[in-house]
């Protein structure tokens, strides 16, 4: 651990708490997975609520504030909240999310029940136990970093060991049964990984951010992948350079690390989430407006191309009143369509130039087609497993099928 | 007295929401909007120089509106899932709030402990004077909550029922599910919000969730529903009063704890949806199944 500390060039304090919370987003991002992924991210919540009371009765047991046997307590609590959460909601009508506010709401209840009667003994060591709640990275040792990359890479260790049950009681619970799987032993030792991933967490960021750290690591990285194998590291990359970045932030500026560490974190998912390539909201937009654009030049294709079978060339004011979309839309076709090189124009009139009409005639076809996919299409049985796609039903469908469909058409038109 | 009146009108106000967020499964939701005020607290502090309980709660509720409607839009986008887009945005503006308060509002009295913790304890000593009668401000702002929520609940009841248990069908007759989702949460950030300067957020959170499931375990019907989460509210608020003082330790905690353990007894005791209902049920068919398999049996005996 030394060596690493002494490779930032950092001042030593500030090395110890980077380093702290690049192994604290480490394990979070890849044990945070288990629980984002199976839809239950707020799990985090209880279980980071639950170690509330888990620390105070440590506290009252040993009598002092003894770091280790305080995240034992905590650890351990955390574990019979997770416990009752499965209990209560596989015995019970119960949902999910009831369950989890149950537990949370108890746990903590009983933990400030506990808090009050602690500070009610007059014991004069247990100023601050609180902290252990809301989080002080500012005051890590090199020690508990040690202690930490230790719970984190044995946690890690277990899921890389346990990848395929592990990733098939995620999917699909009934899968993995069927394949006799015992899914319960799986969740409760992914769950047990979790409480493991809150433990290291609760002394640096505190219980309620170390929510946002078990998820953001995550929901970046499904935006980036749909392979479990690359986003549970990847998860750990993303999570450990958010701790370190959001550490390294809040050293310059002086303020508390935990709530820059989540910002930065917030700020990431974001950027994921609006940017993301091919899935980005961003993306979409733009995939959405290219859409738009294409079906609205082949409408106007197709509008032009019948006028022109009906008579002389029209311009565009013309076009416009004999096509039954909006002036505005025709215009703005137009526009599309000259630049692609599709039409001649001649004065104000306009015509096809010859792509264009190799242009017309495919969206004519392709209209055909999707018309009589429209009324026939349900006749048509493919006899294996081809699936339609609306938007390339030749390519989909293959030839035999599309030909069949155009017979079933012409032999439907007087 | 007067802190047990709090209690129960909180747990009033509270409790007749509840059960319309078990039943949507957004139970969570109350516990989120506790912790995305805390911004709405500070910055009403940094920007009016006061804690007149108006203004923080004005703060609050802009706060507890843009964290519903933050997580709605994450959730629109279909990139996350309800659950995660939950827990993305409540720690963010939590963490806001935090810095808020170490950046701008260290010196002054602004704690977590009086936000988180709320101090129920206090209630009686705040008063408020209304055309010379002397009130008890807590209770006076709880009373006109909880009157507002049986107003909002009972005038639109039919819609939430609908929406709550079906809202496809809710739109095929012109109910908009999302309008009434979105009114639901934002009154469930206002009581929570007004909840909170009163007896603290972790009683708030607790009621919200707590009575409403144990409730949900008790019956099959609506109405009943919410009558028995709001009877188990104050059963709670009364319960954990004494137990509090008797014991010397948190009234807000303790009276979670009272909660928490209806729910418990519900859990093993209910009639039809207990542990112990369901184990005699099962016992019992199997005994039944056991006889008709006998060989032993005359024939037709069963």
């Amino acid at each position: 651990m030394g060596w690493l500390i002494d490779l930032l060039p950092l001042p030593y304090t500030d090395a110890v708490v980077v380093l702290g919370a690049a192994v604290l987003g480490i394990a979070a991002g890849v044990l945070g997975a288990l629980a984002v992924l199976p839809r239950r991210s707020l799990v985090g919540d209880a279980l980071a609520h639950s170690a509330l009371p888990g620390v105070a009765i440590a506290f009252l047991v040993t009598g002092a504030k003894d770091p280790a046997s305080l995240l034992v307590g905590a650890g351990i609590a955390g574990l019979i909240g997770a416990l009752m959460m499965v209990g209560i909601e596989r015995t019970s009508r119960i949902r999910p999310d009831a369950a989890i506010g149950v537990v949370l709401s108890s746990f903590f209840s009983l933990g400030i029940v506990l808090l009050t009667y602690i500070s009610g003994t007059g014991n004069s060591e247990q100023a601050g136990l609180e902290t252990y709640l809301f989080g002080q990275a500012a005051g890590l040792l090199e020690r508990d970093v040690a202690v930490m990359a230790g719970l984190a890479a044995g946690a890690i260790a277990c899921v890389v060991v346990g990848f395929r049950p592990l990733k098939a009681s995620i999917f699909d619970r009934a899968f993995a049964a069927s394949i006799g799987l015992r899914v319960r032993v799986v969740e409760l030792a992914s769950t047990a990984l979790l409480v493991v991933a809150i433990v290291i967490g609760l002394r640096s960021v505190g219980a309620i951010l170390m929510v946002a750290m078990l998820i953001v690591p995550t929901v970046a990285a499904r935006q980036l992948t749909n392979r479990l194998s690359r986003l549970l590291p990847l998860a750990g990359v993303i999570g450990g350079a958010v701790g370190a970045t959001g550490a390294l932030l809040s050293a310059r500026a002086e303020v508390p690390t935990g709530p820059v560490i989540v910002l930065t974190g917030t700020v990431v998912v974001l950027a994921a989430v609006l940017l993301a390539p091919g899935r980005g909201v961003v993306w979409q937009a733009s995939r959405r407006r290219g859409e738009r654009r294409t079906a609205r030049s082949n409408g106007v294709l197709i509008d032009l191309e019948t006028a022109l079978h009906a008579g002389p060339p029209p311009t565009a004011a013309e076009l416009a009143m004999a096509s039954a979309r909006p002036a505005r839309d025709v215009r703005r076709g137009l526009r599309d369509l000259g630049r692609a090189g599709l039409l001649e124009h001649d004065g104000e009139r306009v015509r096809l130039s010859e792509s264009g009409a190799a242009a017309a005639h495919t969206a004519l076809e392709g209209r055909r087609l999707w018309s009589a996919w429209l009324e026939h299409g349900w006749r048509l049985d493919p006899g294996d497993a081809r699936e339609p796609d609306p938007r390339d039903l030749r390519g989909s469908l293959g030839d035999d099928m599309v030909e069949r469909l155009l017979a079933m058409d012409a032999a439907g038109r007087p | 007295m007067v802190i047990v009146l709090t209690a129960g009108l909180t747990a009033t106000a509270c409790c007749l929401l509840g059960p319309f967020l078990v039943l949507r499964r957004v139970a969570l939701m109350g516990d989120a909007v506790s912790h995305a005020v805390l911004p709405g607290i500070v910055a009403a502090f940094l920007i009016f120089q006061t804690r007149a309980p108006l203004v923080v709660v004005l703060g609050a509720a802009v706060f507890a509106v843009v964290c519903v409607l933050a997580i709605e839009a994450l959730r629109a986008t279909g990139l996350v899932a309800g659950d995660a887009a939950i827990g993305l945005v409540f720690p963010a503006l939590f963490a806001l709030g935090v810095l808020g308060i170490h950046r701008y509002a260290d010196d002054i009295h602004l704690d977590l402990d009086s936000t988180i913790y709320g101090e129920i304890a206090f209630a009686p000593f705040r008063t408020l004077d209304v055309a010379g009668l002397e009130l008890v401000r807590s209770v006076v702002v709880m009373g006109i909550v909880s009157l507002v929520n049986l107003a909002l609940v009972g005038l639109l009841w039919k819609e939430l029922k609908v929406t709550s248990f079906d809202p496809e069908f809710a739109r095929t007759i012109r109910i908009p599910p999302r309008v009434l989702s979105r009114l639901l949460l934002i009154a469930v950030a206002v009581t929570a919000v007004t909840a909170f300067e009163s007896v603290g957020a972790i009683l708030v959170v607790s009621l919200l969730i707590v009575p409403a499931a144990a409730a949900y375990l008790l019956t099959d019907r609506l109405i009943a529903m919410v009558v028995i989460s709001v009877a188990i509210g104050w059963f709670s608020a009364i319960a954990g009063y004494a137990g509090a003082i008797r014991a010397d330790a948190s009234i807000a905690g303790a009276m979670g704890l009272s909660a928490a353990v209806v729910f418990a007894v519900a859990l093993l005791a209910s009639p039809r949806y207990g542990l112990i209902a369901r184990s005699v049920r099962r016992a019992r068919r199997r005994r039944a199944i056991a006889i008709a398999l006998d060989p032993t049996t005359p024939e037709g005996a069963s």
